[in-house]
């Protein structure tokens, strides 16, 4: 049983990476929170549910899907924070911007699509579950761990071997320098939202194809266990996102497992309360980006 | 020509609506308003959304005599409680005083806790058509509901899969944040201990979660002959997917809950077979409920589920209640009191001494794109 649950978690963990990942950069480059971050998960899911539904094949619906959150997360930032960024308002009142922007997202999903859960129509779901000795996994749990790592892999190579990258570090580093040595700052801050929405509606896609299921609430679930896994793995900490992930994934599997599925939630973020009274900064200090 | 024309034209008129020419009651030409909190948007709209659609459905039916009021202009104003227990108590208040003279709903058991109390202080009368957790109708003397509740449903389905499938061994998994999902949890593990049963493993889950991967693989692991399932429709698809998925081949089965066109439709072929024990069946016999989802389905473009017989079978109630003469809050709940068996979508229902409903559970099972009765 521990090799299939460890199997469970992982695949878990991995969308709660690729999810906190994105949220997290964002911070790591403008040191707010981005709390529509979930709005956009749930939005690529719906267009990529729309295009597959509209006869599109998967993948280039899934491309399709992360292209418009991504320019979804350009849109954010024009009207939500670029505003305030311009009069310097601080960043509780970005934070209260993007919960404006995350209900008005919401609501325009409602909108259009309603209530209704819906459904991938000849999901990967409907490939057989491959047998490995003790353990059963799913075409579609394969698809899912396989793309969150990839994406992952993708973000920590622009980020260290691009010339996109290295603007992005010395924007997180210090914006005024950044722009003194010619970094064009407003448009880095635009590939860093495309980037961080892109990789945030990639996880919402995989978890509407994951479990079949895609409704206009399925942000709610993973707004609180992302923001706690960043928080976790230290704030704008790229490798501290996936760790994190991981990390609760595992922790909310196990605990099933092994204790009680009443306590779940309250292990998981038990054990993450006690690993920042350990380590306040989290698990990778404060400013990991720049270093990455 | 044209006189034989318009008798022709009466005539036809008269056999559409045989009930509204039969139905002059002591009501007759009063206007009745009926007020309805259903949660139509938000985390319940799965639910609120048919509701609303029976009761749009209910007013027309009124309109041309197909449920008879005996001739009052009895109507259904349905206002959208959004999921949300303030809001729910706020129209409970609004419909106390607006001059409404009954209240149908709210949509889930815990609203119904919190909002209903409200109009117990104030005399006023409620019908719930999809609470079904304990302890609701006993808010005050006069809440009903037409919804069978898990207690009188649960029972009888674990007599009647016990004598078929022969399981000695179960586990329940079920959500323990929602009054009605955790009410199904109790009574089930309640029952199954009666019938001598032995449970093996017991798991919970919250509403909204998608993954039940991890306590699935653990039940999964004490192999149990049977996995009940106390859970609505949205997570109930998951669970019975996830448990196949995982190799599970013992039976499933589940309450109310799992009563939803979703089940046979999203769960994949591993959900044939599923036991459901339900309150209502989309292809009963009944007086009227075959033109019900006939004419739901014209209207609404899918079947109707459950919520959306119960809340028309609760309009069909206060119709026939207000036929009798009910105008006033008063006179409705002394009205339901006195209701001798209502013919509705359901079957002929009446109230037992506690108000809750006396009507037949029906035991199903998921075949190829529908519900059949149990065999």
């Amino acid at each position: 049983m521990l090799l299939q649950q460890l199997v469970n978690g992982l695949v878990v963990g991995s969308v709660y990476a690729l999810f906190a990942v994105g949220y997290t950069l964002v911070f790591g480059v403008l040191d707010i929170l981005n709390l529509a971050h979930a709005a956009i998960f749930m939005i690529a899911a719906f267009a990529t549910y729309a295009l597959v539904a509209a006869g599109v094949p998967l993948w280039l619906a899934f491309l399709g899907g992360c292209l418009l959150a991504g320019l979804v997360g350009i849109a954010l930032d024009r009207v939500a924070f670029a505003p305030l960024r311009r009069r310097n308002a601080g960043t509780l009142i970005p934070l209260i911007s993007s919960i404006g922007v995350s209900i008005i997202i919401g609501a325009i999903a409602r909108g259009i699509w309603g209530i209704d859960e819906r459904h991938f129509p000849n999901a990967l779901g409907d490939a057989p579950p491959i047998h490995l000795g003790a353990i059963t996994v799913t075409t579609v749990e394969l698809v899912t761990f396989g793309a969150a790592l990839a994406l992952m892999l993708g973000l920590s190579y622009v980020l260290r071997a691009t010339a996109l990258g290295r603007n992005i570090r010395a924007v997180a580093e210090d914006r005024v320098a950044a722009v003194l040595l010619g970094v064009d700052l407003e448009k880095t801050i635009a590939m860093t939202f495309f980037i961080a929405s892109a990789l945030g509606g990639a996880a919402g896609i995989l978890t509407g194809l994951h479990y079949n299921s895609v409704t206009v609430d399925m942000g709610a679930g993973i707004e609180l266990k992302g923001l706690a896994v960043i928080i976790l793995g230290g704030m704008g900490s790229i490798t501290g996102a996936v760790v994190g992930g991981f990390i609760l994934g595992a922790v909310e599997t196990l605990s099933v497992a092994y204790i009680s599925s009443n306590w779940r939630d309250a292990i998981a973020f038990g054990v993450m309360f006690l690993i920042l009274v350990l380590r306040p900064r989290g698990l990778f200090g404060k400013r990991a980006l720049r270093a990455a | 020509m044209r006189t034989f024309l318009s008798i022709a034209a009466i005539a036809a008129l008269a056999l559409t609506t045989p009930a509204f020419a039969a139905g002059k009651g002591p009501a007759a030409g009063k206007t009745v308003k009926a007020g309805v909190i259903a949660d139509v948007t938000g985390g319940a709209g799965v639910y609120g959304t048919p509701q609303k659609n029976a009761y749009e459905l209910a007013n027309d039916d009124i309109k041309s005599g197909l449920i008879d009021a005996g001739g009052a202009n009895l109507s259904f104003e349905v206002q959208d409680a959004a999921s949300d227990g303030n809001q729910v108590a706020t129209l409970m208040q609004k419909f106390t005083t607006d001059g409404s003279a009954v209240v149908l709903g709210p949509t889930l058991s815990g609203e119904a806790k919190k909002a209903d109390p409200i109009a117990v202080k104030a005399n006023f009368p409620v019908l719930g058509t999809s609470t079904t957790a304990d302890g609701i109708t006993s808010l005050g003397s006069c809440v009903y509901r037409v919804s069978l509740s898990e207690a009188q449903v649960i029972p009888t389905t674990i007599k009647k899969t016990l004598k078929s499938w022969k399981y000695k061994t179960a586990a329940i998994i079920y959500g323990d944040d929602n009054a009605f999902t955790k009410t199904n949890g109790d009574i089930f593990k309640e029952q199954l201990d009666k019938a001598g049963v032995q449970i093996v493993d017991t798991e919970t889950f919250h509403q909204k979660d998608v993954d039940f991967q991890a306590q699935l693989t653990k039940i999964n692991d004490k192999k149990p002959d049977l996995i009940v399932i106390g859970a609505l429709a949205p997570e109930g698809v998951k669970i019975i997917a996830q448990a196949r998925k995982l190799g599970y081949t013992g039976h499933l089965m589940g309450g109310n809950g799992l009563n939803s066109p979703t089940i046979y439709n999203d769960a994949g072929p591993g959900a044939a077979g599923t036991a459901v024990g339900a309150a209502w069946f989309i292809g009963a016999n009944y007086t009227g409920n075959k033109a019900f989802v006939e004419r739901y389905k014209k209207r609404f473009g899918g079947d109707p589920d459950q919520f959306a017989a119960q809340a028309y079978a609760g309009a069909q109630v206060i119709a026939a209640v207000v036929k009798n003469g009910a105008t006033t809050p008063a006179e409705i709940c002394s009205g339901l009191k006195a209701l001798p068996l209502a013919k509705t979508v359901l079957g002929p229902i009446g109230f037992d001494g506690n108000r809750d409903v006396k009507s037949a559970p029906v035991i199903l099972q998921i075949v190829k794109g529908g519900f059949a009765y149990f065999k």
